[in-house]
């Protein structure tokens, strides 16, 4: 078990395309950790440099207090579950999970082990102690019926436990995942998901996980790292990255529905601010301070309830039902709206209709130039 | 659509409107077709052939002729072959005397006695007597039923020559011998020749060790290969064995006496355009035109020439080989034809042919004059061709061609490559004559081919076949939208159904029936005879050549298979690396590929040349640096010397060395595997770097597995691509020497092709089919271990 330490990494291809750069992170011994972000973020880019699938074009990677900068994948201590999988098509589950410790063994000389007695009992004893491995690591994932199995006589889901099982029998320092679950259906990504978060509750190991879900990441992860265009956005607890995003991308980014934003003009009263824009007027929570003439308010959807007068003033364009809630579409003057709300109270509500919304109790305010302001 | 259709129907129009003017639809005059080559004569021998043909319609107004002339002898025996084949030979065309056995037993030829009587009964003015000609000339074209040179007259010799050797004069004065008579000994052969040897960089003489050649060389000792016919054989006639081992001991063990039997380019006539041999021989009057274009003594490259007949052992001999005019049995105009042929065998035209220098006339008035005699060129010594004339013998030929073919390799390879002894050469010939010759399928009587009732069963299954499809098609379950679009589908593929029954299922029924059968590929398809399985039955038990060609091709795959799928694998994962020019260099390993053919297997000849090739002369210098590398430390030289690939160490190094060429076409191997290699998923080579495989690991855990199929396809098309060598073969070697060489589809084309065994040649060809097909199977049942099919259940 270990800490991840990336100081100032970058990489620049050839051609001099800068894919991530100057990204800090700290992943500390024993904690998941989730790299999110669009395609093309560099969140994959970053995690294959500490794997040691891409070489670190600037900046150091300590894995354990080791710079492996110049150290082979296989060197690193480390044990990585791709998104396809990459299972060897020609080996049984249980081979393929065998198949890191094969080529770590100690005594894998056959021919030593014909020509000297003690060897071939140590070389027995070490197979017999991989076996004793693997057959733990499918006992932990329930594969033990499918260890005689071929990856092609597999689900998907299971297939993806295999390819877990196979980093758990490595016993690593540091597990790492790259989109592991984008190729499972939303059902059984669920399942894994929880069985993921329950794994690594039990094995207590460092765990770093690249997704572009943010829902998967909000689910699984201890700290979120936010990345876009090679940029580490911010890195927090997922209430953090909810309650407090520092700017608009994280804002938008995190959260199911995305949060609405109001652009405006801003009007300064003595220290209070207040945003103007063509539908309304609201004045900006206190502790604000902005210096940028233009600014935006965020309102995540969940904060959003009809009252019977309120600022936001509209007809409602669509209701989605989803169970307990519902999404509803409310086009305001300048701005559409959306609001999750009770299921009940959107029975009441026809589409079409004029509504009115209330003062969300939390509404973030970001400056002209999209960071935080409040 | 349109167009295309235009030009389809005006194609067929061509022909069919061609075919028409052919028949003589427009004129009523009776077309013959005349049939010849223009080997060594040239544009000038087609010139002459085509005057007289010309003057011949003028002189006989009633008659036309269509001349074809498909280029050398060879191309002529091939395309009269198919003619033959097909039933429609020309009506006169050329005969060598060397093949008039082989055709007039199958009654292709016809024979000329009835039309000399007549014209004598007659009293024609043109009517020939044969005793104006030089009579081995005529004897040649005799044949009795069993051995040519006796019996019924089936040519008319338009040409001849006698055979020696072309003496360089400048040589023979540097060495202080002086010019033989045309009366000389071997012994005064050799003897000039020893001296010349010692020359620098000279050469006694070339002796070529062709058939013929070989047995008018034993005949000038009194003695013939055969005795009374060719049951008999004399070959071990002590006098005929010492003769041999002479001419072996002259080339094998003396330094520079006769020329290397080693290289395959520096053979033949053409050496003795180097001004560096002495003599060169047995040839006969057809390398004059070739040897007139050497210089002038004195100018570069030039010296003086001449010629000598063969010369004299025990007895004073030599040999005619001679070409007649023949007539066709099927020809529907024979008595036109027999106008035409002594035509083209009169006084006049042999004059013509004369100026050519390239054969003597055999009319002795003709030889006499002026057209043939020279003296203004050179050779001086044109009387030493009819001196010989009048001492010459036929060379008589059996039937069966093979003979000519045993006896040439079996003597070239303990002769002129020395590959084995004389001994052994001597026992090869008579046990492979010996099996052919008195093979049940060379002696016994068989029933023709019940081709009627074969062709009867044949429409019978066709018509079945036909009404089970109509009954299918009826019975097929679905809407009548699904029927409908099911006809169409039928509809649009029957250009290739019917093409596939007419151009491929017809042929290869043929083949199989054929294979029951005992058929020359020169007679018409009514001539097989019903041979049951006695093809087969020889296939198996009775053919040495056949166990060797199937050795060699053996040899040649197991060398040629694994090693080719290494270098194309390996040459595969060269160009899958990401470089720059990567594309680049892919074209240029894959070019060679498009390349094969002729051409590139004339250029292997020279790379595997034992005499300067560049294949010799890299081992040379490797072995001579390995050498002395030893040779610092105090170790002796290895000894090695660079192999004679297709010569003294072909047993061991021929198969090899067309190995070595097959790498050369590796190209579109090459590009499978790496289709292959790029469809191996990356992420498996970052899991396996992660669990700690390194290069060599991943190769042989990731890449080989995911390869697997790849490896399969290859492999088995490998196999099969390996039994079917044959165009290198064939241009570089022939099979040489002693059958090492003889590949089983070039043995199967000697056969058909040569030997004119298309029943024989058939069975071969499905015994290939059924080898290639075990080995398939083998092959398929044996991978299931070691090949990863992605998808497919166990």
């Amino acid at each position: 078990m270990a800490e991840v330490i990336l100081k100032s990494v970058g990489k620049v291809y050839p051609g001099g395309m800068r894919a991530v750069q100057g990204v800090d992170l700290h992943v500390r011994h024993g904690e998941f950790i989730v790299l999110v972000g669009p395609s093309g973020c560099g969140k994959s880019t970053t995690l294959r440099m500490v794997a040691g699938l891409e070489e670190i074009s600037e900046g150091a990677i300590s894995i354990g207090g080791r710079v492996v900068n110049d150290i082979a994948p296989s060197e690193r201590d480390i044990a990585m579950v791709f998104q396809n999988y990459a299972l060897y098509p020609h080996m049984t589950v249980g081979r393929n999970m065998a198949f890191g410790l094969e080529r770590r063994r100690r005594h894998g000389s056959l021919l030593r082990s014909l020509l000297s007695p003690a060897y071939a009992a140590e070389r027995r004893a070490e197979s017999a102690r991989i076996q004793a491995r693997v057959d733990e690591a499918a006992g932990l994932l329930g594969l033990r019926p499918l260890l005689q199995r071929m990856p092609r006589e597999l689900s998907g889901g299971q297939r993806q436990r295999v390819a877990v099982g196979r980093a758990i029998v490595r016993d690593p320092a540091v597990f790492l995942f790259d989109e592991p679950l984008s190729n499972l259906d939303a059902k059984l990504r669920g399942e894994m998901r929880t069985e993921l978060r329950i794994l690594h509750r039990r094995l207590g190991a460092t765990m770093m996980y690249v997704t572009h879900d943010q829902e998967e990441a909000m689910g699984l992860a201890d700290r979120i790292v936010v990345m876009k265009d090679g940029l580490v956005q911010q890195i927090g607890s997922p209430s953090e990255l909810y309650d407090r995003p520092v700017n608009r991308f994280v804002a938008s980014f995190i959260g199911t529905p995305t949060m609405n934003f109001i652009e405006g003009d801003v009007e300064r009263d003595g220290n209070a601010h207040a945003l103007r824009w063509a539908g309304g007027r609201i004045t900006l929570p206190a502790g604000t301070t902005l210096t940028t003439a233009r600014a935006a308010i965020g309102i995540r959807p969940d904060t959003l309830a009809p009252v019977a007068d309120g600022p936001f003033r509209g007809t409602v364009q669509s209701i989605e039902f989803l169970g307990d809630r519902a999404d509803v579409l409310i086009e305001t003057s300048g701005v559409r709206l959306n609001a999750r709300v009770p299921t009940d109270s959107a029975r009441a509500m026809r589409e079409g209709a004029s509504i009115a919304l209330g003062m969300p109790s939390v509404v973030h305010v970001f400056d002209g130039d999209g960071q935080r302001a409040s | 659509m349109v167009i295309v259709g235009l030009v389809i129907a005006w194609a067929f129009l061509h022909v069919a409107v061609r075919e028409w003017n052919r028949s003589g639809g427009t004129d009523g005059r009776t077309e013959l077709v005349v049939m010849h080559w223009s080997g060594d004569g040239g544009q000038e021998e087609d010139q002459i052939v085509d005057a007289s043909l010309r003057a011949f319609e003028e002189a006989n107004p009633g008659i036309r002729v269509r001349r074809v002339n498909p280029g050398d002898a060879g191309s002529f025996y091939t395309k009269l072959m198919t003619m033959l084949a097909a039933g429609e030979p020309p009506d006169v065309f050329y005969v060598g005397n060397e093949r008039v056995p082989s055709f007039a037993d199958i009654g292709l030829i016809r024979p000329l006695e009835p039309f000399l009587d007549a014209d004598r009964a007659a009293n024609d003015p043109t009517a020939i007597d044969l005793a104006d000609f030089y009579p081995a000339t005529v004897d040649a074209f005799r044949f009795d039923g069993t051995a040519s040179g006796r019996g019924a007259l089936y040519g008319i010799p338009k040409d001849f020559t006698t055979v020696g050797f072309y003496l360089n004069l400048d040589l023979f004065e540097r060495a202080g011998v002086a010019v033989p008579g045309n009366d000389w000994t071997w012994d005064d052969f050799i003897a000039a020749g020893r001296a010349i040897g010692q020359l620098p960089d000279a050469t006694g003489s070339e002796f070529v060790t062709w058939a013929a050649m070989l047995r008018a060389y034993l005949m000038t000792e009194g003695v013939d290969v055969k005795g009374a016919n060719f049951d008999e054989l004399t070959i071990e006639d002590p006098r005929a064995v010492a003769a041999l081992e002479r001419l072996r001991a002259w080339r094998h063990d003396e330094d520079n006496t006769l020329t290397s039997g080693k290289s395959k380019i520096a053979t033949g006539s053409s050496v003795f355009l180097s001004g560096k041999v002495g003599m060169a021989g047995p040839f006969g009057r057809w390398v004059v035109p070739s040897y007139r274009k050497i210089p002038p003594a004195g100018q570069a490259g030039g010296f003086r020439w001449d010629f000598r007949p063969l010369p004299r052992g025990a007895v004073a001999s030599n040999i005619v080989l001679t070409v007649s005019w023949s007539i066709a049995s099927r020809s529907k105009h024979p008595d036109q034809a027999w106008k035409l042929v002594k035509w083209m065998t009169d006084d006049r035209s042999q004059r013509d042919l004369a100026k050519l220098g390239l054969a003597i006339p055999t009319r002795k008035a003709a030889a006499m004059g002026p057209e043939f005699s020279d003296p203004t060129q050179e050779p001086a010594n044109d009387a030493g061709y009819l001196l010989a004339a009048e001492r010459a013998q036929v060379v008589e030929w059996p039937v069966n061609p093979q003979f000519e073919s045993l006896f040439a390799s079996t003597m070239d390879a303990a002769l002129k490559t020395g590959t084995i002894s004389v001994r052994e050469a001597i026992d090869t010939f008579l046990r492979d004559w010996t099996s052919e010759s008195q093979s049940p399928l060379a002696k016994a009587d068989l029933a023709p081919m019940p081709w009627r009732g074969l062709a009867m069963a044949g429409l019978a299954a066709l018509a079945a076949a036909t009404a089970w499809f109509i009954w299918w098609m009826r019975s097929s379950k679905g809407s009548r939208a699904h029927r409908s679009e099911e006809r169409a589908g039928w509809l649009l593929a029957s250009p290739w159904v019917i093409g596939f029954l007419a151009f491929m299922a017809f042929p290869i029924v043929m083949s199989l029936l054929l294979s029951l059968a005992r058929w020359k590929g020169v007679s018409t398809l009514e001539q097989a005879e019903f041979a049951g399985l006695a093809n087969y039955e020889r296939l198996l038990t009775d053919d040495a050549r056949l166990r060797t060609s199937l050795r060699v091709t053996l040899y040649y795959a197991l060398i040629a298979v694994p090693l080719g799928q290494a270098i194309a694998l390996g040459a595969a994962m060269l160009m899958n690396l990401k470089v720059r020019g990567i594309a680049l260099w892919r074209a240029a390993w894959y070019l060679p590929s498009v390349l094969a053919g002729v051409g590139v297997s004339v250029l292997w000849r020279w790379v595997f040349d034992p005499d300067g090739g560049l294949m010799n002369r890299m081992l040379g210098g490797v072995i001579a640096g390995a050498d002395r590398m030893l040779g610092w430390f105090g170790a002796g030289p290895t000894g090695l010397v660079p192999p004679e690939w297709f010569e003294a160490d072909a047993a061991v190094w021929g198969a090899p060395a067309f190995a070595i060429m097959s790498f050369w076409f590796m190209g579109g191997t090459m590009m499978v595997y790496l289709a292959g290699l790029q469809q191996v998923p990356i992420d498996l080579h970052e899991a396996a770097s992660i669990d700690g495989a390194g290069r060599m690991r991943r190769f042989v855990s990731v890449t080989l597995p995911m390869l697997s199929p790849v490896i399969l396809f290859n492999v088995i098309m490998a196999v099969i691509g390996s039994f079917q060598v044959f165009t290198q073969a064939f241009v570089m070697t022939g099979g040489d020497p002693n059958n090492l060489t003889r590949f089983y589809v070039l043995y199967l084309y000697n056969q058909a092709f040569e030997f004119y065994e298309m029943g024989y040649a058939s069975a071969m060809a499905w015994l290939l089919l059924a080898i290639v097909l075990v080995l398939t199977v083998v092959l398929m049942r044996t991978s299931s271990r070691f090949v990863h099919h992605e998808g497919a259940p166990r």
